[in-house]
């Protein structure tokens, strides 16, 4: 009987077998030790492969010194300690071990080397305007025998094969695609040359028992001269064929010189947006190859059902799952045990994982603090010797992580949320066009609390009388109860006169009634955060219909955005909506039918015609009962999350978890 | 000349210094794992040997909430003891006293590496960092006062001569002396005498920490250049209260808020020299104790100026010395002219802290590389004959590299002047200063007996001819002709044939700016001020976007602005036809026209390394360096002729010399 793939069955990949058909894929950590794999490193990847992963792609490694595309970047000659603890811990937990070997090429930055970048053709480089050095004949054998040699230690070190990128940050996409190679020479006449030459230079290397990989970008996004669809699917069917070369998987991505964010967008692009092409590339390889070679798809899929589809419907032989294994590292684990309502959901925000990022941020996750910081005690969540009575005042995610975590340690758990909604900010959030996942991980945070037998009370005020009474009165805090206050915020107070009868609504208010709760005319959103917020308040307002205008200090909308690789696409989204946007621009004065906005430079002030103005502005601390605990001294009391600090949901998560762990 | 203040030597409390030049305390990004590396030893260590009179480190960090860059040193680890010796050690070796600044940075700061919530004295997210701090508490407060004590005691520990408290401008100090960020309502905030108890405590508590031995010193804001902040009459009021504690020695003072008006702070060459020196004067009237000025000294006739006029008892030169560590040895032996002065252009020193990069220089390649012997002479046994072609400057790094260890250079440059695209630069008014890299190149070069010949055009065959050991190619870049631009367009041109005066455009202006730096920029200005009504536009999001990290787009906008230029974002050309060039609004795909008459190009150029091809054919033995190799900015040509003209080896004895 003809069979349906499942995610969880054994794969072969050439000469290897995995266990099962979730990647978790080569992505910056910021995690080395100068340019090598460190301790971090050897655990982050253990928790993935101890969480069921089938094959765990470690961090690209550079193989050659010409590139140095961020500080700690790994380079292969440095790499070979790390990458033995990486295989020896990841095998002892099941999974198999690529390293991800490349080159930026001119993506890189010669900030680090202090060296001039090394490309095809002399394109400068999207942000900085560096030009690189036009890479001549002893150039290009240079790099195609760093391959080699790194290569050469990725086997030596007990890795199972290696990854090729010629996906995002590559000097091989630079070579195959007419966006950045425009050599008149026998690496511009066959663009696959270069390609070629590498591929085989890390086949010999690897001998025939080790697995290699091709990361390989199907699309560029910029038909005039990058690699389309149809390009990549002949070339990929090509390369798959080619028998001494002889690839054993083949991982579709997409994404240019031009479109970096596009290769692992948040939550504004689709889950699963590279399937159609995965499946296009796929054919091509299958027919080319009878099958041979299987191929990955990769492209925000997070949700377990999507992976097992894709693999089911033929879409591809395998997923890569990068992101839901850093939101919930036991991802397999829990889908295979039946346990698939215990994923924590990615939610696709990019806020923490995207670590390409001068400021060399730590990977991590917003829904999973520890995800980067395995070798902390807070990875040992484990169970407390002494069980306490424990009351969480406030639903939002820092109350309910920490009721949460407090139950999965013994404690027993009472929370009470005033509002009728658990899930606080989650809730507010998760109406920004975009965010909408961050809605997944409310759900979760709550049937988690459930199914740990949190009692949660709704619509639940609290009063200090009520917890601060004393010791003879029975209340919560004299019987013993450990109260952790996760109240959260308040809005803030907007830094403009404000006239009688103006409409100043807060961003969350902006976001609950929609434009059809504010008063009929223009808007003006003031930004002065720069976050996802202000333009989720605007893309929402035009979207119903208003005539926006957003309005910010800052010379770039939404300047904050860069990290999580919404800053372009949001600018453009915006400008397509038709918002008006006013840059270097102070928020004055609101009057019932007008705002005055001043320019940073020149003073100058102009006047809107606006009935609203959105606060997008930073809010307070709602510390209210905090204050009154302490004051009533109160002991046994400790707060998390907005209440401490208004701030994102990551420290409201791991402020909240870290309430937990210290009742004991 | 009468003995000079500057030579003076002044008393601060316990410690002397023997003049009034001081190094003082400025971030390096040289720290590993939150403690002092070989890099600081070395960094400061040139620093004394070239003869500061005074030397203040980097801030070291009094507790665990404040992390605001990732290469922060964490003071508060008893670990840093042993590197402070080997720095305060380093420095003693050539009899000059060091001082450790220790700080806190309260709300100026973010979460991101602490995983902490971030301290400040009331919930006022800092303008970049844009995270809501945590209200400090009773208990909080006395927490960060003890940690100031445990730094000291850490300071003092490692050798240190003092310690300064920078409570000027990126500091919880300053967070609560500012009525900006100070909202309390406790015994902490309101009047001033409030806002500054916590200071109060903090010179108490180190006081005790240090005792009588080493110096104290407070360094202070005279103004934050923010609404609502701190001013001069405010701050003079301080250095009274710090005064009358009577356990401070010295006043050091500062302008700007780090995080909010920083490009007043580390000012480039678009802010005069000695700007700020009105607060050192008004400290200095109202305290006996001595002041330390600080503001774009760039050389010591200047500061020897400020102390004469009693604007100040010290002055702080600090990109001065990172651009010459031997700047106070040079003026004291009277050798001025051999000072490498500094462009003040930010590049590599300001630029390359906001990016968390290691800080170094444009023009002192050995800046943060000492540890790596980077710059020193290495002499050959033999020297070569060294033919350098270009004498921009790459070209002249290669060649005082080069002669720095013995070989015996000649540099021939086509045009009649060194300097190439850097001389253009130059020539716009406010960028003068940046000429100075070529300055002092040639000056180098002519003390290591580098020789010149201008207006020499060399071909392969006058190279072979001419018989080098060595060449090294620095021939530049010429400029490249975008595909949309007809090649016929006169009114189409480059850059550099404005600033060389080969185009002379009137009228209306569009200057295109495809390099984000101050190529457009200064050519729209200076075609402003001739009179030209200037449009900037540029594919990316700001116009000069690269301005942001030297400091410098802040001034751009205040001055372009003035000047009515316009600046026009997200817009690609898209072809001419006639006189008309279309653009595109890339984001929306919308198309625009514009009809200036001219258009002026700030685009990439090309290599001009067809003589190096040739020479490499022929098969001698050539380098390239510069602009030659890729197209770059001038920080990248020096660092490129270093280190190709610092490689260069020992020229092999002939065999029959040899074999004698």
């Amino acid at each position: 009987m003809w069979s349906v793939p499942s995610l969880f069955d054994p794969i072969e990949l050439g000469p290897r077998t995995a266990r099962n058909r979730v990647v978790f894929g080569p992505h910056e950590t910021n995690l080395g030790r100068g340019r090598s794999i460190s301790e971090r490193h050897v655990a982050y990847y253990r928790r993935r492969a101890a969480g069921g992963a089938g094959v765990v792609v470690t961090e690209e490694a550079s193989v050659h010194e010409s590139d140095w595309p961020y500080e700690h970047a790994p380079l292969g000659v440095e790499c070979g300690d790390g990458w033995q603890a990486v295989a020896a811990a990841c095998h002892a937990e099941g999974a198999l071990v690529l390293a991800a070997l490349g080159h930026a090429g001119g993506q890189g930055t010669s900030h680090w080397s202090q060296r001039e970048l090394w490309a095809p053709s002399r394109v400068p480089e999207v942000n900085t305007r560096e030009v690189p050095k036009w890479m001549e004949a002893d150039d290009i054998a240079a790099v195609v025998a760093g391959f080699g040699a790194a290569a050469e230690v990725a086997v030596a070190s007990g890795c199972d094969g290696v990854e090729v990128n010629a996906g995002q940050f590559s000097l091989v996409r630079q070579f195959l695609s007419g966006l950045t190679n425009q050599r008149d020479d026998e690496w511009g006449g066959d663009r696959t040359r270069f390609a070629r030459e590498v591929l085989a230079a890390v086949r010999a290397a690897l001998g025939p028992d080790r697995v290699l990989g091709l990361r390989l970008s199907c699309d560029e996004l910029a038909p005039w001269a990058g690699i389309t669809p149809e390009a990549a699917a002949e070339l990929a069917a090509e390369l798959c064929a080619d028998a001494d070369l002889r690839i054993d998987v083949l991982t579709v991505v997409r994404g240019s010189i031009y479109s970096v964010g596009a290769t692992r967008p948040d939550g504004h692009t689709p889950a699963g947006f590279n399937l159609d092409l995965a499946r296009t590339v796929r054919d091509a390889v299958n027919a080319a190859t009878d099958g041979r070679v299987p191929v990955v798809a990769q492209g925000s899929i997070v949700d377990v059902d999507q992976a097992e589809w894709a693999v089911a419907d033929g879409v591809a032989d395998a997923v890569e799952m990068t992101r839901a294994q850093l939101a919930d590292a036991d991802l397999v684990a829990k889908a295979v045990g039946e346990r698939r309502r215990e994923i924590r959901p990615c939610v696709l925000c990019n806020q923490q994982c995207m670590v390409r990022d001068n400021r060399n941020p730590i990977v991590s996750c917003v829904v999973d603090p520890s995800t980067g910081h395995e070798t902390t005690e807070l990875e040992r969540i484990g169970v407390t010797g002494t069980p306490v009575d424990v009351l969480v005042v406030g639903g939002g995610p820092a109350g309910l992580e920490a009721a949460r975590v407090a139950s999965t340690r013994g404690h027993r758990v009472r929370l009470w949320e005033q509002s009728h909604r658990l899930g606080g900010r989650l809730g507010t959030v998760s109406l920004q066009p975009g965010r909408e996942r961050f809605a997944l991980f409310a759900d979760w945070l709550r049937s988690e609390c459930e199914r740990l037998g949190v009692e949660i009370e709704t619509g639940r005020d609290v009063t200090v009388d009520e917890i601060a009474r004393s010791p003879s009165g029975g209340d919560v805090a004299a019987d013993g109860t450990c109260i952790v206050v996760a109240t959260g915020g308040r809005p803030g107070v907007l830094d403009a006169t404000v006239d009688a009868g103006a409409r100043v609504v807060s961003a969350a208010e902006a976001l609950e009634v929609g434009a059809a709760g504010l008063p009929e005319g223009a808007v003006l959103v003031w930004d002065p955060i720069g976050g996802p917020t202000g333009v989720a308040v605007a893309e929402l307002l035009v979207a119903g219909g208003r005539e926006v205008h957003l309005a910010t200090q800052d010379f770039i909308v939404g300047n904050e955005l860069a990290r999580a690789g919404d800053l372009a696409p949001a600018n453009a989204r915006l400008a397509q909506a038709g918002v008006s946007m006013h840059r270097r621009s102070i928020l004055r004065s609101v009057a019932p039918s007008h705002a005055v906005l001043e320019d940073r430079f020149t003073g100058t002030r102009s006047s809107l015609d606006v009935s609203a103005v959105v606060d997008a502005g930073h809010r307070l601390p709602d510390d209210e009962l905090w204050d009154a605990l302490r004051a009533a001294g109160v002991p046994s009391v400790v707060r998390a999350g907005d209440d401490v600090a208004p701030r994102t949901v990551m420290e409201a998560v791991l402020e909240g978890r870290r309430a937990a762990v210290d009742l004991g | 000349m009468p003995e000079q203040l500057i030579w003076t030597p002044l008393q601060l409390g316990p410690v002397t210094v023997r003049n009034r030049i001081v190094f003082s305390a400025h971030l390096t990004n040289y720290a590993v794992d939150g403690l002092p590396s070989e890099q600081h030893v070395a960094y400061y260590a040139a620093r004394a040997a070239g003869g500061a009179g005074l030397i203040i480190t980097e801030e070291h960090s009094t507790h665990p909430t404040d992390w605001p860059y990732e290469k922060l040193i964490h003071g508060f680890h008893p670990e840093v003891v042993p590197g402070y010796r080997r720095i305060t050690e380093a420095v003693h070796r050539h009899r000059v006293p060091i001082f450790a600044q220790i700080n806190h940075n309260g709300g100026q700061a973010s979460s991101m590496y602490s995983r902490l919530p971030v301290w400040a004295p009331s919930p006022v997210a800092d303008p970049l960092f844009r995270e809501v701090p945590k209200a400090v508490d009773a208990a909080e407060i006395a927490e960060i006062v003890a940690s100031y004590g445990l730094v000291a005691r850490h300071s003092a520990e490692g050798g240190f001569d003092g310690v300064e408290l920078q409570c000027s401008h990126s500091s919880i100090v300053r967070g609560f002396l500012s009525p900006a960020t100070n909202k309390r309502t406790d015994d902490y905030g309101g009047p001033l005498a409030n806002r500054a108890r916590i200071l109060i405590e903090i010179v108490d508590e180190v006081r005790r920490a240090i005792g009588p031995d080493l110096a104290l010193g407070v360094r202070l804001c005279g103004d934050e250049l923010i609404e609502g902040g701190t001013t001069i009459d405010e701050a003079v009021e301080v250095a009274r209260m710090v005064e009358a504690t009577g356990k401070v020695d010295y006043i050091n003072t500062s302008i700007g808020v780090a995080t909010a008006s920083l490009f007043m702070i580390e000012a480039s060459m678009h802010i005069p020299p000695g700007y700020s020196m009105f607060i050192p004067s008004a400290i200095r009237e109202a305290v006996d104790l001595p002041v330390v000025g600080v503001g774009r000294f760039k050389d010591p006739l200047q500061a020897e100026r400020a102390l004469a006029e009693g604007q100040c008892d010290l002055v702080g030169v600090v990109r001065g010395q990172i651009a010459d560590p031997d700047f106070v040895a040079k003026a004291r032996a009277g050798f001025t002219d051999d000072t490498r002065l500094c462009l003040s252009c930010n590049q590599e020193c300001v630029g390359r802290m906001g990016l968390n990069r290691w800080l170094g220089c444009i023009e002192n390649p050995a800046a943060g590389r000492e540890s790596e012997g980077v710059g020193q002479p290495r002499p050959v046994a033999v020297g070569r004959r060294v033919l350098v072609i270009g004498a921009g400057p790459a070209g002249l790094q290669a060649a005082l590299a080069a002669a720095r260890n013995g070989h015996h250079v000649t540099v021939v440059e086509r045009s009649g002047a060194a300097g190439g695209q850097v001389r253009l630069a130059a020539t716009v008014p406010n960028r003068a200063e940046f000429g100075d890299l070529i300055r002092n190149q040639l000056h180098e070069c002519g003390r290591l007996g580098v020789e010149f010949e201008f207006g020499v055009d060399v071909d392969a065959d006058e190279v072979e001819r001419r018989r080098p050991d060595t060449v090294v190619v620095a021939t530049g870049s010429v400029p490249d002709r975008p595909w949309w631009a007809p090649a016929d367009a006169a009114w189409i041109v480059d850059v550099r044939d404005v600033l060389d005066g080969t185009a002379q455009p009137t009228g209306s202006v569009l200057v295109l700016d495809e390099l984000g730096f101050h190529h457009a920029t200064s050519v729209a200005e200076l075609l402003a001020d001739r009179g030209c009504t200037v449009e900037v536009v540029s594919p990316g999001m700001v116009v000069g976007q690269d301005l942001g990290i030297t400091l410098d787009l802040e001034n751009w906008w205040i001055r372009a602005e003035s000047k009515g230029i316009a600046q026009s974002t997200e817009l690609v050309p898209m072809g001419v036809e006639g006189r008309v060039l279309n653009v595109q609004h890339h984001p929306t795909g919308a198309m625009e026209t514009r009809e200036p008459d001219w258009v002026v190009l700030a685009v990439p150029s090309t290599p001009a390394d067809a003589l190096f091809h040739e020479l490499r054919g022929r098969g001698l033995d050539v380098a390239r360096v510069g602009d030659a190799l890729a197209p770059r900015r001038a920080h990248a040509a020096v660092i490129d002729g270093e280190r190709v003209g610092a490689a260069i080896p020992t020229a092999q004895l002939a065999p029959q010399l040899a074999s004698r």
